[in-house]
C-alpha cells in the first residue's frame, strides 16, 4: 500500500480527484487539478484545471487554464485559456482571453474574450494590440487604394464613354441624324449584357 | 487503482465523499466520508469529521474520527478529537487529545 501510494503520489504530482469521489464545497489551490470524479460548489485555482472524460464539475470555476473533456455546469473564468475538447460538454459562461472549442464539443452559454477592453496584462494583450494596429493600417491602405482605384476606374469607364458618345453625337449630328440612334441602343445592350453577366454570376 | 490526491497547496472547504482511497497532502475542512482508506500525510491538515474504513494519520487532524476497521496515528501526527474504531494504533511520538472508543465492532 505504502509503495503504491508513494509511487502514485510521486507519479502524479498534481492533485487528482478520483472517479468515485464527490467534493461539495469550496476548493482552492495553487497547483494543477485533475478531476475524474465530481466537484460541486466553487473552484479556484492559480493553475490548470483538467476535467477528464469521467469528470463532472458543477461549480463556478476560476482558474488560469481549463481543459474540459468531461462535463462542466457553471461559469468558467480563466486568466489564460479555456479549451473544450471533442469530448467536452459544458453549460455556462466562459470568460477568458483565449477560448478553444474543438469540433465535437458541446457548449451552451456565453463567451466573453474581453476584446473590447485591452487589458494591461503581459503577453496576450501585448500581442493583440500589435495585431490590431497591424491589421488596421493594412486594411486601411488596402481600402484606400481600392477606393482610389475604383473612382479612377469609374470616371475612366464612365467619362470616356460619354465623351466619345458626345463626340460621336456631336460629330454625327452635324453630318447625319441617323447616327445618334445607334449609340443609345449600344449602351442599352451593354447594360443588358452587364445585367446578364451579373445574373449568370449570381446563378453560379 | 484510481487514487485521489489532494495536493499540498489545495484547500477544500466542504464535503468529500467517495468509494476509493484518498490521500490528503493539503487542507480539508468540513467532512470526509469514504468507504476506503484515508491517508493524511505529514503536510496534510484536516479539520473535519471523518468517517472511513481505515485512516492513517501523519499530519494534523482536528475532528472526530470514526473508522469501521482501523485508525493509525503515526509518529509526529497531531490529532485532536474523539476516535472510534475497532482497532486503534498510536505510535510513539504521536500527539493525541480526545476520547478513544474501541467498543464499536460495526458501524
Amino acid at each position: 500500500m505504502a509503495a503504491t501510494k508513494e509511487f502514485s503520489s510521486t507519479g502524479g504530482d498534481a492533485t487528482v480527484i478520483g472517479p468515485s469521489i464527490l467534493i461539495s464545497g469550496k476548493l482552492t489551490g495553487d497547483e494543477d487539478l485533475t478531476v475524474r470524479g465530481r466537484v460541486e460548489g466553487e473552484l479556484n485555482l492559480s493553475k490548470t484545471l483538467i476535467v477528464e472524460t469521467s469528470g463532472i464539475v458543477k461549480a463556478n470555476v476560476s482558474v488560469r487554464n481549463a481543459i474540459v473533456s468531461g462535463v462542466v455546469v457553471g461559469n468558467i473564468t480563466a486568466s489564460e485559456s479555456v479549451e473544450l475538447t471533442r469530448e467536452g460538454r459544458m453549460v455556462g459562461d466562459i470568460n477568458s482571453p483565449r477560448v478553444i472549442i474543438v469540433d465535437g464539443a458541446s457548449f451552451r452559454g456565453h463567451v466573453d474574450m474581453g476584446n473590447a477592453e485591452p487589458r494591461p496584462q503581459s503577453e496576450r494583450p501585448a500581442s493583440r494590440p500589435v495585431v490590431r494596429p497591424a491589421a488596421a493600417p493594412t486594411s486601411r491602405p488596402a481600402t484606400v487604394p481600392a477606393r482610389a482605384a475604383i473612382p479612377i476606374a469609374r470616371p475612366a469607364a464612365a467619362k470616356p464613354q460619354p465623351p466619345p458618345m458626345a463626340k460621336v453625337e456631336a460629330a454625327s449630328k452635324p453630318e447625319n441624324k441617323p447616327a445618334p440612334p445607334p449609340p443609345p441602343p449600344q449602351p442599352v445592350l451593354v447594360g443588358e449584357a452587364g445585367k446578364k453577366k451579373v445574373l449568370v454570376k449570381k446563378k453560379k | 487503482m484510481a487514487n485521489t490526491i489532494i495536493g499540498s497547496s489545495i484547500v477544500i472547504d466542504g464535503e468529500i465523499s467517495g468509494d476509493e482511497d484518498l490521500v490528503i497532502q493539503g487542507t480539508v475542512k468540513g467532512k470526509i466520508s469514504l468507504k476506503e482508506s484515508l491517508f493524511v500525510e505529514a503536510s496534510g491538515v484536516v479539520e473535519a469529521d471523518i468517517e472511513v474504513q481505515n485512516v492513517d494519520i501523519a499530519g494534523r487532524v482536528t475532528g472526530n474520527i470514526a473508522a469501521t476497521d482501523k485508525v493509525e496515528l503515526k509518529a509526529d501526527c497531531r490529532v485532536v478529537g474523539d476516535v472510534r474504531a475497532p482497532r486503534i494504533l498510536i505510535a510513539d511520538g504521536a500527539s493525541f487529545k480526545g476520547n478513544v472508543d474501541m467498543d464499536v465492532k460495526e458501524r
